[in-house]
Formats: structure tokens, sequence, C-alpha cells
């Protein structure tokens, strides 16, 4: 560990539990505990537990805080909610990108809706600083604040389709709580006198329900001094459903099997356009513009001829190492682009020319698969779902297939009183 | 992650630089990676290893080791003709895991100078070089 690393309030507790730790985004944090593989197979077939404290959160508060925010977000917040793209409201939240003038991302986010003016923004480890000082930028006036409180807010990530029912037993008054709970919405609050949110032994939460694997689950916040007695409740409380705590193995595994996005890997500094995360930009209904200027907005616009970014899956689980040494071949063998990453979703299989997943309700029964390796390349030629490329490093040539999905049956977005009703596979 | 003093290294057995292991065995060698390789990867998820009858130097690249995140390189510690691999490992890489020394063994040699067998660390010489690195 650098010496300079960053501790999230679980630091001790990882280690404790010998978890493998590395450095990432300047925090010193768990790789996996015992075994990558379970923990990303918890996730699909149970649930798991993830420190996600190292994430920066940054408020935007005040009269204009919304016109910040529609200023330098890539999502319109007066049209983005929903297949009626209804304004974001309070209790709700959005996912999108922050670009430099030259469209490049900065960093992904999760804006979420407060208050009537109070936003919470939620960026990547060691990102707080660097997203507020880029909203300071563009302040217009003296009355909006922005404030980075990544070291006043402990996160941890309940993931996996017995989320629910785990929480369910948690939280005082969970019926209330879970009454109405749509995907990207969220209940409680940062601070503890205005939650109404509150684990049964008093703890207050600002509770949303989303998350970074794919499968249904919830993204927790609590006051650093909590972090460890929630962590060690839920884990507790979890324990007879099969949760794991899971590290960044995990993490990183699960999202390129639901085709999201890393940042500074798979989105970073280059023009965020041509992407699989189209929904990202306010495109118009008709996909000739923008409804709204932000900025990067205009560097987007003049580009002619980007590069694309697409999924792909492979088909076994053997990887390439991903980088800028990395190329992607066409069909003739020339070289079109670069491997942005490359991991091993152990979760999916093909059988008969499709991919099941071990949550798979249709799966074959004795569907028992080694994985897929997926990931994303970037490339400068056009490229469509069913397409065969070639990935290589300097050791191996693979074949793989653009993909415009991986892991099917993701959990994310069913209805939470299935998930709290129905004993999944 | 173990501690070092929990990595089990037995006494029979020579050691790499790169956390191989080798073991002279009925006029083969024997090679693995150690419980400290293991340890460091994670989840073996699969092997790749080279064909019987392969020739390779000391130090060759032989196969790689996939784990969930990442492709790790193994080395030769001593130069040969690849005698046998283990298949077992095709079915059930996490064997490298579970018995890095035992039945998660990745291939046989026979040695082209079996004196090679001697440059290579003994248990404390490794040891010694896992708490350099350390």
């Amino acid at each position: 560990m650098s010496k300079h690393s960053k501790q999230t309030p679980l630091h001790a507790w990882h280690v404790q539990q010998g978890a493998n730790m590395a450095p990432f985004g300047g925090y010193d944090m768990p790789v996996w505990y015992s075994s990558a593989k379970n923990e990303h197979l918890a996730v699909l077939n149970r649930a798991g537990l993830f420190d996600t404290s190292h994430m920066a959160t940054v408020m935007v508060n005040g009269p204009r805080a919304r016109d910040l925010l529609q200023q330098t977000f890539s999502r319109d917040l007066e049209a983005c909610l929903g297949k009626k793209r209804t304004p974001l409201q309070p209790g709700r939240m959005v996912y999108g990108v922050f670009l430099t003038p030259k469209g490049h991302v900065i960093d992904d986010a999760i804006i979420t809706h407060l208050e009537d003016d109070l936003y919470m923004v939620v960026v990547n480890a060691g990102m707080g600083p660097g997203i507020a000082d880029h909203l300071q930028n563009h302040l217009a006036d003296s009355q909006t604040r922005v404030l980075d409180l990544t070291d006043q807010v402990g996160k941890i990530d309940l993931q996996g389709p017995r989320a629910g029912v785990i929480l369910f037993g948690l939280l005082q008054d969970p019926d209330r709580v879970f009454a109405r709970m749509p995907y990207f919405s969220c209940h409680g609050h940062l601070q503890p006198e205005k939650s109404e949110v509150r684990l049964r032994d008093g703890t207050p939460l600002l509770l949303s329900r989303s998350g970074y694997t794919g499968e249904f689950g919830f993204e927790i916040f609590v006051r650093p001094q909590d972090l460890l007695s929630a962590w060690t409740s839920i884990l507790e409380a979890g324990a007879e459903h099969g949760l794991l705590p899971c590290g960044l193995a995990a993490r990183d595994s699960l999202r390129a099997g639901a085709v999201l996005p890393l940042s500074h890997q798979d989105i970073g500094d280059w023009p965020f356009v041509n992407t699989p995360w189209d929904f990202a930009l306010p495109w118009t209904e008709d996909k000739q513009g923008f409804s709204k200027d932000f900025v990067g907005a205009q560097a987007l616009r003049d580009l002619t001829d980007p590069p694309l970014t697409a999924a792909f899956v492979g088909k076994d689980l053997r990887k390439v190492n991903a980088g800028p040494d990395s190329k992607v071949l066409n069909a003739q063998g020339d070289p079109i682009g670069t491997v942005l990453s490359c991991v091993t979703d152990v979760g999916v299989g093909w059988h008969q020319g499709r991919i099941y997943s071990v949550s798979s309700p249709d799966a074959p029964e004795d569907f028992k698969p080694k994985g897929l390796s997926c990931g994303f390349v970037r490339v400068t030629a056009p490229l469509h779902p069913g397409d065969a490329v070639k990935i290589q490093d300097k050791r191996r040539t693979l074949e793989v297939t653009v993909a415009e999905d991986i892991r099917p049956d993701r959990t994310a977005r069913k209805p939470l009183t299935q998930m709290l009703n129905t004993e999944h596979k | 992650m173990k501690e070092l003093n929990e990595i089990i290294l037995p006494d029979e057995l020579a050691y790499s630089k790169e956390h191989e292991w080798a073991k002279k065995e009925n006029g083969v060698i024997r090679v693995g990676i150690t419980d400290f390789a293991q340890d460091q990867l994670g989840d073996i998820v699969f092997a790749e290893l080279p064909e019987e009858g392969a020739e390779f130097s000391s130090g060759d690249e032989f196969g790689t080791l996939e784990s969930v995140k990442a492709v790790s390189e193994v080395y030769m510690p001593i130069g040969g003709t690849i005698k046998a691999v283990n298949s077992d490992l095709e079915e059930k890489p996490e064997l490298v895991n579970q018995d890095p020394y035992g039945q998660g063994w990745l291939l046989e040699v026979t040695p082209s100078d079996p004196s090679e067998l001697d440059s290579l660390m003994d248990k404390n010489g490794y040891f010694e070089m896992l708490k350099g690195d350390a």
C-alpha cells in the first residue's frame, strides 16, 4: 500500500478479513476477500455488499443549482425521467457525464435531487475536488454553493436479488420505505435530522435504488461514524441469504457484463459520442440535436467522423490485456482500434448460439457457465452488433463479437415488490 | 490475502524468482506455481498450457493462468521437453488455488540439463525473496 493512499472507515475491517488490497483512485481498497468469482456469483444469485465510500460526493445548493447542473451536466434535467421525459424531481436520480469544452469526459456521475434547491452529485474516487472546481468555474452567481463532502459521507452498496429481503428486516417501517421506490429513486436524506429512513437501531440513511452491477439493489449513504455498524449489521442480517462482502474485482466484472462503463477506462479523455451510453446525452427525439446547451455540446456537434466505442463478448473466458498496446483487428486483419477493458463475467456462457446467465429463468437444466470475456473497444471503423472482430495483445489474438448486450436477465429494473416476494433462482 | 508467514512452502521443492516451483520425480521435473502466486492471482478460471513434446528453455513463457480480471504468464523454471500437462485443469482450474503443490500442478518436463535445478532457490531463499518484495 502506498503511504499516500487514503482509507475508507472500513479499511481496518477489510484488512482484518484478509482482503486482497490494492490502490484504486487514491484509496487502498479491497479487490476481493476470498474469491472474486464467488463474490461475482453471489451478486447474481443472492447478494453482495460493496464498500464504495471511496466514491466522492459533491453537494450543489441554491436557487440556481439546477441551472448550474443544466449548464455542466450531459443530461437535460427538465426531460430525463422515464419514457415521457419528465423533469428531475426530489427523490429521483439521473446518470450522465461532465464534459470538458472539447467534449471529453471528466467523469461520470449520478445526480440525486434531494430537495428543491439541493442536489447530490456522486462521482468517482478522487474526483470530488476536480468536479467541485469544474462546477465552481461555471458559477454565474454567488448564491449557489458547491461543497465537496467526500470525507463526510460513508457509502455501501447492497446488490443482488436478495438485497430487498435483507434490507427489509433491517429497516424501521420497511413497508413505507419500499412502498414507492422505482429504479433510480431514493428515500431519506444525507442530513440525519431530515432523514425519515432509519435502520432499526436508529441509524439515519439516504437509501437509493441503484447500483453499478446491473443487478437489483441499493446504494446506502450513512455518516462515516455509522458506516462500520451499518456494514456489519447488513452482513449479519444477510448471512442466512448468502450475502458476501465483495471487492472491486467483482464490481468490475459485473459492470462489464451489464454494459456499464468504468470511468477513466471505458470513458475518458476523448469525445463522449458514438458510445453504448447514448442515453447519457440529451438528444432530441429525432436525434438531430440536443434538447439543451451544455459544456462540451458544441464540440460534440462539430465532430466529423468520431471514433466509436462498442461492447464485445468472447467465445470463452480468455482475455487480452487492455490498454494502448492492445489492438482491435477487423475481418481483413487491419488494425482499427484498441481494447479499453477486458474482464471475465463468470456468470454467463454460450448455449446453442445464445448467452444465458446463471440467473436466466429459461437456462437449460444442466447449464454451468464457465464465464465469457467481455469489455469495450474503441475503434475508428463503424461496427454493429454481431460483427466479428479480433482483439490482440502481445501474447494472443482472440475472436470476439460486437454485442449490444452481454449478461441477459439482469435484475436491476425489476419491480421491487417482485424482488421481495419471489425466491430468486 | 495471506500473510507471508501463512504461505505454505514445502521443504523438498526448488523455487524460481517468477514464483514457480519444481520437483524431481521419476526422472522428470514436475512444475507448478507457488502458494504465494496462487494467492496473489486469486481465482484461476482458465489454464492455458503447452502441447506435450514442446521444447522450452529455462525462463521461457510456457503458458498463462487466467483469473477473473487478469491474465498472467507462467515461466519455465528449467529447460526441457514437455512430458505431460495436467489435464485435470481443463475442467477444474481451481485446483491451482486449492492445491498448488498437489493436484494443481501444471506440467512435467524432461530436463535438457538437470543441473539447472541447482540454480533455483530453496525454501529459505525464496522466502527471503518474498520478504524483500513485500
